[in-house]
């Protein structure tokens, strides 16, 4: 919870304090095991930001909450892996390593702990024992005798006719813009491409880059939003994982159409080789003249930093995320101001997710018609989709808009691994709707899809068996929005430990009541945390309200 | 300056004022929980909710600039209605009714809200006497951040902060070692605002009590 001041605070330090307080806090837990006062106090010191601001901090993210043994393990509760197992899986290692998620053996040798998705939903269910991450058939076992091993990351392909997504980035589009084209048409050439936002909310990129650009300001700033908090997605992990150049061309690109000199990419922690990944191509790139001070001799300058976050679905959410780069607690607030207008330190900002900047190189490179001619549907441009590991061939495929769902599941996806009928997919993320087998057919678009309560989202396509209980995973979603609401706004913060206590009793769910909280949810929510999460609880009663057990 | 309508009536305020100013202004009374007009608006409660006519849902009119042109209904009914809901959970997170003398009764009984629809888990109770003359029940606090802000924006001592997140949020000073070890000055700014007693006065904490019996 921030107040004005709190805010001006941390925006008179300025930018120049990286590593974040968050970060800060975030290795004294890895090194020690759990926060001490004294750990408070050296953090609050070192950022010069206010010791119970710190303390603050340090009990809002997951990874500064949870004691850490010697070895820390950390299991998936994610959606993906919920479709997998029904949650079994997490049971079954708490009572194999005999410590309850959340604890720490008495010795320190060893703790549990939950997680909201590794990103290796193509693989569930999916365990973190220490630095490895293990997925798939026999991972339990595998973790429980002490011999986890790396799981394959997931494949990635294209099925347009030429890849704009799935290949690395070679910076031509840069190299392009930056000698040959004045910024003003370069925010032209995007506003033409109709590229919308892919975090989730759709809105134009265009339009947000213009507003940022003409706010009078002394600085501004481009921020990657690689959060990806949403259970069942691993799209931009792939993006930040095997194609960081591309991901910092566009950024470079977005600097450059809005006058910013500074780039930040904000990636989230479940994702341990991002950071790595994207700091690896950001040194090649100013070995090679693409990213620091007069770039090509253009007299652009731009560099990018990385921070990582702690543990925070909500602090994907454009306010939370700019609190978290600033080091405060990751809570939503109120806009306007927009952050495109007073964003991070205060100046105008873009916060773009990864996958909408990585498509701006392509824009860049073949310009607007080419780009919005990649997909024959309403939308254009091209969509990265995940599926999870429920289908015969997940991973990472890029599509056109306009194709059927039926035809991503049934064709791309290969449908289900074990030859079954889907019963429901949710697609886009929590706050997306779940579309029942009988509607497979609308196309996956913006619109169709927002017709059916649904959503594009973010992009990932969890898919549901005949065997998955509707209830269980009423009660499953509405835990994971309950546990990561950031507790600012009063309907959220109440309403959904309210809806999650009324469909995890174990008694009939009165339809009356519980449509009277999903409306106050979705109506008095600050953000689309609490306002999107009756979504799919909401597809649920239409579509399955003899399991839901409605009274 | 901007023209609007607020319940029928044509209002003319100065560009910047919030559509809750502009209707407290025009004898309106929209109630709030999180709103104190010394700090900034903060949007956290939602009480503040009113229709504004081709908006898609009901807005907060606390940090709600007005708009030219813009037709606001305070008593629009789904916006009464999601109020009165929220109301209802807010006292639904308690483990006894607050005091009467509180602006959250005050609220409550305005929107003459009853038996919670959702009852559910209440916080736990915890109190902290170790100030002379600040006590805080953190059983009775609804994470309004009134009390973060006074500190912040009146004082400037930065001596609380928000805690957890979700259900569990709550307030701590300091390092959570209460106020002696934290920065507070013993100003009692957030004393002062906090709408349920969680931070009081020691000394009208007392009155208060003994009015009761
Ligand atoms: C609860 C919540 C979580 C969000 N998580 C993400 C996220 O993980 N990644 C993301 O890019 N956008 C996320 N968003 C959307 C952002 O607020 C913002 O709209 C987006 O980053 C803007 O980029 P875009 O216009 O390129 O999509 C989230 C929004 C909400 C309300
Ligand atoms: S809706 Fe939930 S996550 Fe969003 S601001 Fe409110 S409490 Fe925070
Ligand atoms: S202690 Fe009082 S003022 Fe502070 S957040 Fe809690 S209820 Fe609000
Ligand atoms: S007074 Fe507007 S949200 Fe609390």
């Amino acid at each position: 919870m921030m107040s004005a001041n709190l805010v001006e605070l941390t925006r008179r330090r300025g930018a120049a304090s990286t590593p974040t307080a968050v970060e800060l806090l975030a290795s004294a837990v890895a090194e020690r095991g759990a926060l001490t006062d004294e750990d408070i106090r050296a953090v609050a010191a070192r950022t010069g930001l206010p010791e119970a601001a710190v303390h603050g901090v340090a009990t809002f993210y997951d990874d500064l909450r949870a004691p850490r043994g010697a070895r820390h393990v950390r299991v998936c509760t994610g959606t993906a892996c919920f479709a997998a197992t029904a949650g079994t899986h997490v049971e079954a290692l708490a009572e194999g390593l005999g410590v309850a998620p959340g604890e720490r053996t008495a010795d320190g040798g060893l703790s549990l702990a939950e997680t909201v998705c590794l990103g290796f939903c193509h693989s569930s269910p999916a365990i973190r024992d220490g630095e490895t991450i293990d997925a798939g058939p026999g991972v339990l076992q595998r973790v429980l005798a002490g011999a986890a091993t790396s799981a394959p990351e997931p494949p990635a392909r294209s099925i347009l006719p030429v890849p704009v997504l799935t290949e690395p980035g070679d910076w031509s589009g840069f190299r392009r813009a930056v000698t040959l084209r004045s910024s003003g048409d370069l925010l032209a050439e995007v506003r033409e491409a109709d590229l919308r936002g892919r975090g989730g909310a759709g809105f134009p990129a265009g339009r947000k880059w213009e507003f940022a650009a003409t706010v009078p300001a002394e600085r501004r700033y481009v921020v990657a939003n690689g959060d990806e908090g949403d259970p069942g997605s691993y799209i931009d992990k792939h993006l930040m994982e095997r194609s960081p150049a591309l991901l910092l061309e566009g950024m470079a690109l977005a600097g450059y159409a809005i006058g910013a000199s500074e780039g930040f990419v904000l990636v989230r922690s479940e994702y341990p080789a991002s950071r790595p990944a994207l700091e690896a191509a950001a040194r090649e790139a100013r070995a090679a003249g693409l990213l620091g001070t007069d770039i090509l001799g253009s007299g652009f300058d731009f560099d990018v930093t990385v921070v990582e976050s702690a543990g925070s679905y909500v602090v994907g959410e454009e306010t939370a995320l700019l609190a978290c780069l600033e080091g405060l607690r990751g809570t939503v607030s109120a806009r306007p101001p927009f952050p495109a207008e007073h964003g991070l330190f205060g100046m105008p900002t873009v916060v773009n997710n990864v996958e909408t900047l990585c498509s701006v190189p392509y824009i860049a490179q073949h310009g607007a018609g080419a780009y919005r001619a990649l997909s024959p549907g309403e939308s254009a441009g091209s969509k990265l989709v995940c599926f999870n590991e429920r289908f015969a061939r997940p991973g990472v495929v890029e599509v056109p808009f306009g194709i059927r769902v039926r035809e991503l599941c049934d064709e791309v996806a290969g449908g289900l691994a074990d030859g079954g009928g889907l019963k429901a997919v949710q697609i886009g993320g929590p706050l997306g709707g779940i579309l029942p087998a009988g509607l497979l057919d609308t196309p996956f678009d913006f619109a169709p899809l927002a017709a059916e309560g649904c959503m594009v989202g973010h992009g990932s396509i969890i898919g549901f068996d005949e065997a998955t209980d509707m209830r269980e995973l009423a009660r499953h979603l509405l835990r994971f929005g309950a546990d990561e609401s950031c507790g600012k706004c009063f309907p959220c913060r109440i309403g959904l430990e309210r809806a999650h206590a009324m469909v995890a009793a174990d008694a009939p769910v009165d339809r009356e009541r519980l449509e009277a909280l999903l409306e106050t949810l979705e109506l008095g929510s600050l953000c689309a945390h609490g306002g999107g999460m009756p979504a799919p609880i909401r597809s649920l009663i239409a579509h399955f309200p003899q399991e839901l057990g409605l009274a | 300056m901007t023209r609007l309508t607020i319940d029928g009536v044509e209002v003319e305020v100065a560009p910047g004022t919030t559509v809750l100013q502009a209707a407290r202004a025009a004898g309106r009374d929209i109630p709030t929980l999180c709103f104190d007009e010394r700090l900034a608006p903060f949007g956290a409660c939602r009480v503040c909710l009113v229709g504004v006519q081709d908006a898609p849902g009901p807005i907060a009119s606390c940090t709600t600039a007005c708009r030219e042109g813009m037709v606001v209904d305070t008593q629009a009914p789904a916006a009464r209605r999601v109020a009165g809901a929220v109301v209802e959970l807010v006292l639904s997170e308690l483990a006894a009714p607050p005091a009467e003398h509180t602006e959250l009764a005050a609220v409550a009984r305005q929107f003459g809200v009853g038996e919670p629809r959702w009852p559910g888990a209440v916080h736990p109770e915890r109190e902290d006497l170790r100030h002379p003359y600040l006590a805080f029940q953190h059983g009775l606090c609804i994470s309004c951040g009134r009390c973060v802000r006074a500190c912040d924006e009146i004082q400037g001592a930065f001596a609380l902060t928000a805690t957890g997140r979700g259900f569990t949020a709550n307030v701590a000073a300091g390092i959570d070692a209460g106020f002696r070890e934290s920065a507070c000055v013993s100003c009692g700014a957030c004393a002062d605002t906090c709408p349920t007693d969680a931070i009081a006065e020691v000394s009208l904490l007392a009155l208060a009590e003994s009015a009761t019996i």
